[in-house]
């Protein structure tokens, strides 16, 4: 089977993964009945006329399958619908929420896949030795430490004792630091990145470590060793370059789920965004935002998926299309 | 046959001398390396801290769940004292008791949670496996979707919409129902990678000998099925089960953490649910739960460690 057969095969498959996840959450979302009905039930005394108008506005009159086929039809032209919360286009929502979930989630990526590196290479280099129990260790004990709790213990460590870095928000509302947008903005961004690069560092380091323990085993590092390259040499052309391909299934998934781990981190602090949006609308009943943001997460997720596999393919000539 | 025989000298010679004839069994075997390791050992003695908490919780916690009578002389949010070990909470429980009381709620979610993914997992998987061929094909496709799915992000929609459409209907009136939809939910979507491993175990052990030998006595598929490969798979099975029920129990504390647990069980992200608005004037109702969640969950992480190196130790070398 061809490379181009295989893309196809596999972009096909998750179109039709995305279509199903829609389809159960659209399902979900209207076994609950009328939305604006339950919303308005806390508001006696409205009309049923007013009731009905409201419905009637938002489209809710029409059959189930109905709705979900005109709803479809929207995401085609690229019109994810308006929040009923807000009354904003649901698409410019998630183009500014997600700016601010993206600004502390790549970062606390790429730091993790920095920091991983290094921990990894060192352990794996003295395997054994105490430096590596004590890696293996604490990368272990991180994995277990839920995500709140060290962000818990930042913000108690960190804004309440020291009082040197702001607990909440992305945004100083007054008195910005230094006077600068962008210098408050990094300010306020320091503490959630931690917390995420600290989870994502302690996993990364794991599988770096026992990648690099597998590769460094290898003929190929004897035969370049016995050639008398320099160790350095040795680990970071052959040795770190076949220990990465492993880390970057990983590292597509982490990127997959990035949404999808947000609503935490940005209940933790108080962070305006997708994760906190989500959460909102999920207790409003906002059904147009609860739509486009699990749809975002859920084609993040299965987007990072088909990449992965297809760059996995590309790299690694070892892997035989059936 | 002589690299077999070998092999036999070796690994009687590791074991320990057994007194008796018959040999120790693959549950002893697994039993006899866990103890050498300290990890596992570890993790097995933070569950039981965990399990033994959860038992003996209404004769442990020195208050009632529900006792708010703190707020009489103590005050809500009082720090740590003699009479309060881990301070009150927002809400004038005393957090240590709540914390206690906390145990039976996680390890019936972990618990609870993993019954369901495993039977449907097991079942999945093992159908996929034993039959092959396109019936294999399409079971596993099916997987594929269900692990694509952020279930977590799912979860809290469907509990919350979930609730709305219970009301009114007969299933109300139970109690923790918000609790049990968490659980099944869990269950039902932490499937795949029980039915997974199901798989790749039933597809290896099908064609093993005693397998093979079973069939010539005229066992019937079921006997087989039941019999002979489950028990076989069942070492592989466990690790996963172990770290399954941990991640149960971080799934439902995220999801109490996030506003949408059971408001009338006792239960540790509940807890920080509530305390965490106060969490500068009174850090203690947030770390303490947050604390027991980690030792939990770290628990059951190291007993997996643990369970994955006794069973399957030709990983480690």
């Amino acid at each position: 089977m061809g490379i181009a057969r295989y893309i196809v095969r596999r972009l096909l498959f998750s179109l039709a993964l995305v279509l199903g996840v829609s389809a159960i959450i659209f399902a979900l979302i209207n076994a609950i009945g009328n939305p604006v009905e339950i919303l308005l039930s806390e508001r006696p005394g409205m009309p049923p006329e007013a009731i009905e108008a409201m419905s009637q506005y938002y489209g809710l009159d029409k059959p189930v399958v109905t709705r979900y086929g005109i709803w479809l039809l929207n995401i085609a032209r690229g019109d994810l619908g308006t929040s009923i919360m807000y009354n904003q286009p649901v698409s410019e929502m998630l183009s500014t929420w997600g700016w601010e979930t993206l600004k502390i989630q790549v970062p606390a990526i790429l730091i993790a896949l920095a920091l991983a590196t290094v921990i990894g290479v060192v352990a794996a280099t003295r395997q054994y030795s105490k430096i590596d129990f004590g890696v293996m260790t604490g990368a272990l004990l991180g994995q277990s430490l839920p995500g709140f709790f060290v962000g818990i213990l930042l913000i108690l460590i960190f804004s309440y004792w020291l009082g040197i870095l702001p607990s909440y928000g992305a945004y100083s509302t007054r008195n910005m630091l230094w006077g600068s947008t962008l210098a408050d903005g990094i300010w306020h961004m320091i503490l959630p990145v931690a917390m995420l690069a600290f989870f994502n560092t302690a996993t990364l380091t794991l599988l770096m470590r026992s990648n690099l323990v597998d590769v460094l085993r290898n003929d190929f590092i004897m035969a370049a060793r016995a050639s008398g390259l320099p160790e350095r040499r040795v680990m970071f052309r052959h040795a770190l370059r076949n220990a990465f391909i492993p880390v970057l299934t990983y590292l597509g998934i982490l990127f997959g789920l990035m949404l999808g781990t947000a609503p935490v981190t940005e209940t933790v602090f108080t962070w305006p965004g997708v994760g906190y949006l989500y959460i909102s609308a999920i207790q409003q009943l906002d059904y147009p935002v609860i739509m486009g943001v699990s749809m975002t997460i859920t084609i993040m997720l299965v987007g990072a998926t088909l990449l992965t596999d297809i760059a996995y393919v590309l790299i690694d000539p070892r892997i035989r299309l059936e | 046959m002589a690299a077999s025989l070998k092999e036999t000298v070796a690994s009687s010679a590791e074991a320990p001398k057994a007194p008796a004839a018959r040999p120790p069994g693959l549950w002893r075997q697994g039993w006899q390396r866990f103890q050498r390791n300290k990890t596992g050992m570890l993790g097995l003695s933070l569950v039981s801290l965990v399990i033994v908490t959860a038992i003996l919780a209404p004769f442990i916690a020195p208050y009632d769940p529900n006792d708010q009578s703190a707020m009489l002389n103590f005050g809500s949010r009082a720090g740590p004292s003699a009479a309060h070990w881990f301070g009150t909470d927002r809400m004038g429980f005393d957090v240590m008791t709540r914390i206690i009381y906390g145990a039976p709620t996680a390890l019936a979610v972990g618990l609870g949670a993993m019954v369901v993914a495993s039977i449907v997992g097991v079942v999945i998987g093992g159908i996929s496996g034993y039959l092959g061929g396109t019936a294999d094909e399409v079971i596993m496709r099916f997987t594929e979707f269900f692990l694509v799915i952020p279930v977590f992000v799912v979860i809290l929609a469907v509990v919350r919409l979930f609730g709305i459409v219970v009301v009114g209907g007969p299933l109300e009136k139970l109690p923790y129902l918000n609790l049990m939809t968490i659980i099944v939910l869990l269950g039902l979507f932490g499937w795949p990678s029980i039915a997974r491993l199901t798989r790749a175990e039933f597809l290896r052990l099908k064609h093993m000998e005693f397998v093979e030998a079973a069939r010539c006595i005229g066992a019937t598929r079921r006997d087989i099925l039941v019999r002979h490969i489950l028990p076989n798979a069942m070492p592989s099975l466990v690790v996963v089960i172990a770290l399954g029920i941990g991640g149960a129990i971080l799934a439902e504390a995220m999801v109490s953490f996030l506003g949408f647990g059971d408001p009338k069980a006792v239960s540790w992200g509940q807890l920080l649910y509530f305390n965490y608005e106060s969490l500068k004037v009174a850090p203690w109702a947030s770390l303490a739960p947050s604390a027991a969640i980690f030792v939990t969950v770290l628990g059951f992480n190291l007993l997996a460690d643990g369970l994955s190196d006794a069973f399957n130790p030709r990983l480690k070398q």
